[in-house]
């Protein structure tokens, strides 16, 4: 997700000094990365065994091929796009709205991105205690918890997704304002006195200014929507289980013959995350280009 | 979560530490070899001594605050006492603490293991019996275990594991639906009549889903009632004798789903979930596996207190549970201390009042001196939960641990998925 991060600077190449100006901070993302990922690879083929001999083995893989894990990888997927659309959008109005009320003033922008530092946690916690049966909003409109909308625990995922999409699109619109430099002002504003109507500047000027930090931070937030635990677990339903509740579930089988297939798991998520961001950074390329 | 990182606080620690794991390895051997290598009180002496300063890391489950509150306002002032510090820490599940003490070991911390004691019992034990990760010998050495009764079967065999003196007895705790009696006019005497009454009445009825610990209880609860009682079901698990009593267990659990809270599509992730239905009253019945918690509920407002506890005609299931050293454990000397303390008559009656933790006792009373007996049996009974001798009538021994797995993975395709 690192290059992902570093966005369109064509200008200048990194020399060798900022490159070791980044090392203090590369050593413990590649520690972190080799370390953990690669006790996660052993363990889950069977050459880092808690009890027994070491022995290489493909089982906790061909595993996989389980509804279990194809229903997982679907929830996951679903919720992680169903979200970040939600947040892009969000996020995006957010932006706007303040950057054009209030370009100056940084309380409105912090306002903006307020949720930024609640933990996942508190929030899932909280839309739990809104959102839920017998909650805030259904004991305000005086409900009856059976026949109050299913959004907590139910079919849809809504709570999960309500979550991740307010706590994502605060992210999103903190990524965007710090885009739209005043450099977007004046062109919209030369956009105007050439006659493009509200739209074709939003369209021709806004967006594609705002389109990398978009993709940024919609493909930063997918990945980190598909390795997320807390929030599935603690506003999701029994099955399907999105891949970090399933992979978790089995970490803590009290049979440890489970572990490898954990593992097992735990890469395949490590792996959609992987895709999420390959995606994110060809799509980038592809809106850098445009410019 | 919290996450711990204790390390042994002086490297002159370290040193004494080692010199005891010495001397206790020596112990632990003496148990089980030919005896007179240390006279008992001689090797206790050196435990005691061994303890001194040490600080323990008690690891047990954190959900239930008045466990948490006799841990620290009484059990620890009273190690303190002896010269044993005590650190509760405080983990969502048992297992946590395994796997601490197994991704230890892996990484080749065999003497300063951050996990010096851990409140576990059944699979867990199982598991870390499994791969050697307990200390053995030492709980029967203990002095206080001369108030435990040598043939209570409880205490010979966690959930089908023989504890071979690798744990000291801590509690022993029954397993007790509770209803609204308000809402459940005639309640139901068992488990079918139970599942039949949940068939009535759609909605009212769920139950936690396995693997969680109180979940996991009543499918082998509702095994029992399924099978047609305790007779029924060979206590290990053995994949063809198990199969017919598996296959309607399944079809019973699978046939009652639809009726049950959001049609059986999906279950309460856990015990406090499903406490929090029936606060709620969405549901209006629902389950542990330690009674005192539904006292203290109801008497803090959060439960009706027209809640009872259903009286089941074939009893239900019991099991006791344990304090486990790793077998990797940096202060071993102070946690036998602590187990040792936990044992005695006072801190068990301690317990076992139902304001303090209402954890009931693994002495036999029948052992313990007169002076100490009388705090022992009186168990105040309260209108909403029976005396610990009414409901452990009748009471159902709990399967082997080899049964756990199949049934939480039989649930997970049979009822769950089907």
């Amino acid at each position: 997700m690192a290059t992902a991060v570093s966005t369109p600077r064509r200008a200048s190449r990194p020399s060798g000094r900022t490159s070791l100006l980044a090392l203090p901070a590369l050593v413990p993302v590649l520690g972190v990365l080799v370390l953990g990922l690669g006790s996660a690879v052993l363990q889950s083929v069977g050459l880092m065994p808690l009890v027994g001999q070491p022995s290489f083995t493909t089982s906790a893989y061909s595993a996989l091929a389980s509804p279990a894990v194809s229903d997982g990888m679907r929830i996951s997927l679903a919720i992680a796009a169903t979200s970040t659309a939600v947040a892009v959008v969000l996020g995006l109005a957010a932006a706007l709205l303040v950057h054009r009320i209030a370009p100056r003033r940084g309380f409105l922008a912090l306002l903006a991105a307020a949720t930024v530092p609640v933990p996942h946690l508190v929030g899932a916690i909280a839309t739990g205690l809104l959102l839920s049966d017998s909650g805030l909003v259904s004991r305000l409109v005086g409900a009856d918890p059976t026949t109050f909308p299913q959004l907590i625990a139910g079919p849809w995922w809504v709570g999960v997704v309500a979550e991740y999409a307010w706590k994502e699109s605060a992210f999103v619109a903190l990524v965007v304002l710090v885009s739209l430099s005043r450099h977007e002002r004046e062109l919209s504003e030369a956009a105007a006195v050439l006659g493009a109507s509200a739209w074709e500047r939003f369209r021709r000027v806004t967006l594609p200014l705002a389109s990398p930090a978009l993709v940024v931070s919609a493909t930063l937030s997918a990945a980190y929507v598909v390795g997320s635990y807390e929030v599935s677990w603690l506003l999701g339903r029994s099955y399907p289980e999105p891949l970090p509740v399933l992979a978790y579930r089995l970490f803590t089988d009290v049979d440890l013959g489970t572990r490898p297939e954990a593992m097992a798991v735990a890469v395949l998520t490590v792996g959609v995350a992987g895709a999420i961001a390959l995606v994110g950074t060809l799509v980038l390329r592809r809106t850098a280009a445009a410019r | 979560m919290p996450s711990p990182h204790a390390r042994p606080r002086r490297v002159g620690l370290l040193c004494v530490l080692a010199g005891a794991s010495v001397a206790l390895t020596a112990c632990a051997g003496a148990a089980v070899a030919p005896p007179a290598v240390v006279d008992p009180a001689t090797s206790w002496s050196l435990v005691t001594s061994a303890a001194q300063g040490q600080t323990v890391n008690l690891w047990m489950y954190g959900g239930d605050d008045l466990g948490n509150a006799y841990v620290d306002k009484i059990l620890a002032p009273a190690a303190a006492a002896q010269g044993v510090t005590i650190h509760r820490v405080p983990i969502t599940d048992t297992a946590d603490a395994l796997n601490r003490v197994v991704s230890e070991t892996t990484a080749g911390r065999a003497q300063d293991g951050s996990v010096d004691l851990v409140w576990v019992n059944g699979e867990n034990f199982r598991t870390g019996a499994q791969a050697s990760l307990w200390k053995c010998g030492w709980a029967t050495s203990l002095p206080n275990a001369r108030y435990l009764d040598t043939r209570d079967p409880l205490l010979l065999n966690d959930f089908g594991t023989p504890v071979n003196g690798c744990e000291a007895p801590w509690h022993k705790a029954q397993f007790v639906i509770a209803y609204d009696s308000a809402k459940v006019s005639s309640p139901p005497t068992s488990i079918p009549e139970l599942l039949t009454w949940a068939q009535n009445h759609p909605g009212r009825f769920t139950y936690p889903q396995p693997p969680d610990f109180t979940g996991s209880a009543f499918v082998r609860q509702a095994l029992y009632g399924v099978s047609g009682g305790v007779g029924s079901v060979p206590s290990t698990y053995d994949a063809s004798t198990a199969r017919p009593l598996e296959d309607a267990l399944w079809s019973k659990l699978a046939g009652v789903a639809p009726s049950l809270w959001r049609g059986g599509q999906t279950y309460p992730r856990d015990l406090t979930a499903l406490d929090k239905l029936y606060s709620d009253g969405q549901v209006w019945f629902t389950m542990t596996y330690g009674p005192a918690t539904i006292d203290a509920r109801v008497k803090d407002g959060a439960f009706p207190a027209t809640t009872r506890v259903l009286s089941l005609r074939d009893g239900s299931l019991g099991n006791a549970s344990f304090l486990a050293i790793p077998a990797n454990a940096a202060h071993s000397a102070a946690a036998q201390v602590v187990a040792n303390l936990a044992l005695s008559p006072e801190q068990q009656a301690a317990k076992a009042d139902p304001t303090t933790w209402g954890q009931y006792t693994v002495l036999d009373v029948s052992k313990v001196p007169e002076p100490l007996r009388g705090p022992l049996e009186a168990h105040a009974a309260t209108s909403v939960v029976p005396p610990f001798s009414t409901l452990s009538a009748g009471s159902n021994p709990e399967l082997s641990a080899t049964w756990v797995t199949p049934l939480e993975q039989g649930w997970r395709t049979s009822v769950l998925g089907g």
